[in-house]
């Protein structure tokens, strides 16, 4: 179920939160109702974190994570390191890594099998991700792009990419991700896809600005219309009922 | 994967460049140079090209021998050609960030402004670069009339409030999740009351921080029963945009506002037009010991209001009555903020609408005060030292088209000259 929200007047929505299957930080200092949201459509299912990240707001652009992992820069500070490993799961590991490019919510595009990476990450880096987020890597472009985490959203279920993508980088990235993907645009035609919404598996938050259209293809193809946290116990429900008619 | 591991820490001695003071400060001048790249410096001649109904197109280009580069850092000078136009769709991106702050932080309808904005073609100009088709806004000035989005009757703010419910309810029944159900309405309404929205909010805004009673009472007056004869302007653009665009740029809105007057197709819309007072809501930085004075300059060379816009020192001087209020929005000066709001009266610009004697004008400003410590020229958010000539005279001097153009008016404001304070 996608949502539509802003933070601070701002549609860029992605920036100031990253969601994941199990847990989503959210920045601080924005207006109660944006935290609230979150926390409505999250509600009991998984931890919903106010953090900064080195003093900033920007959160989701510099960090990177999925449910087994986190990853932040250098510029992240003590406390909030400590913060970020008192508020979330025991499962996530919260590891500070020392990179050159420090935006990594920019670099990486992940989901929790497979990431895509800034062609430029350092080999420590890169085996820093596969070990703390479980995850094959591979180093792309999208569109000619190289901050791949920018131009690229991505679940388990599907991924969104720069409207400019063409066929053959579709396939290609198709292949490599083993997701469906569409390229397409969010906030009235912003190409800053990873920027302007943030989603899982079950629930997408884009920006206000995001037209109905873009709206009906990011749930087509995050598959979130019929998505529910524990979909997995309702879809057996229903093969046992079925049985009965 | 063993998380825990600890990685040997190696002391990042040879840092990379790019984390030095020194770099940054050369990554900022190349991204300042970027920009001057993009920016006018000098040469701009004029060619008008006028449509008799009102929809301009000019290009706008000013001769100016003495091209003044303001910032200490600019290298050369490079030439750029503006290019006046008619607000479109394909320039929402654009006007949104420049009215991003035009409310303080204030969350209210902002997408919808802009549209209204942008719907308004007949009246309003962008400003873009001639040749390039890209997005890139400079500056976004419009005039939106008040009256024109408010519900007109009793009967149609009743159904404002209850078709909206009547549609939910309908859709509750069928198979349709919240997202088609709020798009039907959203996009029924939008006719209706989608716009009446961000300007509800708007004039909510502006009466909750006006904290002079007085002015509260006319303020309402304006809202609601003159409000068919107000004149929102709104004039955003960035910082650094060349003063020579200036003239050319009001010349423009005001011309399109009494050719619409005549040139509007419908009778509602013409009348609409004839604004008898006009609402400027701006910032402008006060200094945080002036108690609201604004004729006298302190008794050293701080002054005590600074323009961020330079028109508004013109505007502020023939306003009718002002008030100001603080800004929440922290800006890069870190500084306060606080708003006036001014109204005037007998106002220059008459020529808009010749068949009315006097106008009032009412301002908003939002000021900033400036830090007693630091002078009030350190900011670098304030394009403050900027030589500022703006006169008709002078313009003319230089061979620029006052003259030339078909309609003379004689009521431009002469000899706007805002020195060039250091």
């Amino acid at each position: 179920m996608a949502t539509r929200l802003q933070f601070e007047n701002n549609c860029e929505v992605g920036v100031f939160s990253k969601l994941t299957n199990a847990y989503c930080l959210v920045a601080i200092g924005g207006s109660e109702s944006f935290y609230s949201i979150f926390e409505t459509e999250l509600a009991d299912v998984i931890p919903v974190v106010k953090t900064s990240i080195g003093g900033t707001r920007i959160i989701g652009r510099l960090c990177a994570g999925n449910k087994n992992g986190l990853l932040v820069p250098h510029t992240t500070t003590d406390q909030e390191l400590q913060h970020l490993r008192n508020s979330l799961p025991d499962s996530v590991v919260v590891q500070r890594i020392e990179e050159r490019l420090s935006a990594l919510g920019n670099c990486i595009a992940c989901n929790d099998h497979v990431a895509l990476a800034h062609t430029d990450l350092d080999r420590e880096t890169e085996e820093l991700i596969a070990d703390v987020l479980g995850v094959e890597v591979f180093r792309q472009t999208i569109a000619g792009n190289i901050l791949v985490g920018s131009y690229c959203a991505l679940t388990n279920r599907g991924g969104l990419v720069h409207p400019h993508t063409s066929i053959e980088d579709l396939d290609e990235l198709s292949t490599l991700l083993q997701v469906p993907l569409v390229a397409g645009t969010v906030n009235r035609g912003s190409e800053v896809i990873a920027a302007g919404m943030t989603v899982n598996d079950w629930t997408a938050f884009c920006g206000s600005d995001t037209t109905a259209t873009e709206l009906s293809v990011i749930e087509s193809v995050f598959k979130l219309r019929e998505a529910q946290p524990s979909a997995i116990v309702d879809k057996m429900r229903k093969s046992l009922i079925d049985s009965y008619v | 994967m063993t998380p825990n591991v600890k990685r040997p820490r190696r002391k990042l001695v040879a840092r990379p460049v790019t984390f030095s003071p020194f770099a940054r400060s050369a990554a900022h001048l190349a991204s300042a140079y970027m920009i001057k790249r993009q920016m006018i410096e000098n040469k701009l001649h004029e060619s008008c090209q006028h449509t008799p109904n009102g929809k301009c197109c000019g290009q706008r280009n000013i001769d100016e021998t003495d091209s003044d580069s303001d910032e200490e850092s600019s290298e050369g000078v490079v030439q750029a050609d503006f290019a006046f136009f008619d607000p479109k769709p394909d320039d929402f991106h654009g006007v949104k960030t420049l009215v991003q702050t035009f409310l303080d932080n204030e969350e209210w309808n902002l997408s919808g402004f802009v549209d209204l904005i942008l719907e308004q073609t007949t009246v309003g100009t962008v400003v873009k670069l001639e040749d390039e088709d890209d997005d890139g806004l400079f500056s976004v000035v419009t005039a939106l009339n008040l009256g024109r989005y408010k519900a007109s009757d009793i009967y149609m703010q009743l159904a404002l409030e209850l078709v909206p419910l009547l549609i939910r309810r309908l859709f509750c029944r069928s198979y349709c999740d919240s997202l088609n159900r709020d798009d039907v309405v959203n996009s029924m309404g939008s006719w209706l009351w989608q716009d009446h929205k961000c300007m509800k909010e708007l004039e909510e805004y502006i009466l909750s921080v006006c904290h002079e009673s007085n002015l509260v009472e006319q303020l309402r007056l304006l809202f609601s029963k003159r409000a068919r004869d107000v004149g929102l302007l709104v004039s955003q653009r960035v910082v650094n945009l060349p003063p020579q665009l200036l003239p050319p740029l009001y010349d423009a809105l005001f011309d399109e506002v009494s050719w619409a007057v005549e040139d509007e197709p419908t009778e509602e819309l013409r009348n609409s037009f004839r604004f008898k007072t006009y609402l400027i809501v701006t910032k402008i930085y006060k200094h945080k010991k002036a108690n609201g004075k604004l004729e006298k300059k302190a008794d050293n060379e701080e002054e005590p209001v600074i323009y961020v816009k330079a028109e508004d020192e013109l505007f502020h001087e023939l306003s009718s009555w002002s008030f100001s209020f603080p800004l929440k929005i922290q800006h890069v000066t870190s500084s306060e903020a606080s708003i006036y709001l001014l109204i005037f009266n007998n106002i220059l610009c008459p020529r808009t609408l010749p068949s009315f004697s006097f106008f009032t004008l009412i301002f908003l400003f939002g000021t900033l005060r400036a830090n007693t410590k630091a002078p009030v020229t350190v900011p670098s958010a304030v394009s403050y030292n900027v030589n500022l000539l703006v006169s008709a005279e002078e313009l003319r001097i230089n061979g620029v088209g006052y003259g030339s153009r078909s309609r003379q008016n004689p009521h431009i404001p002469t000899a706007v000259a805002l020195s060039d304070r250091r």
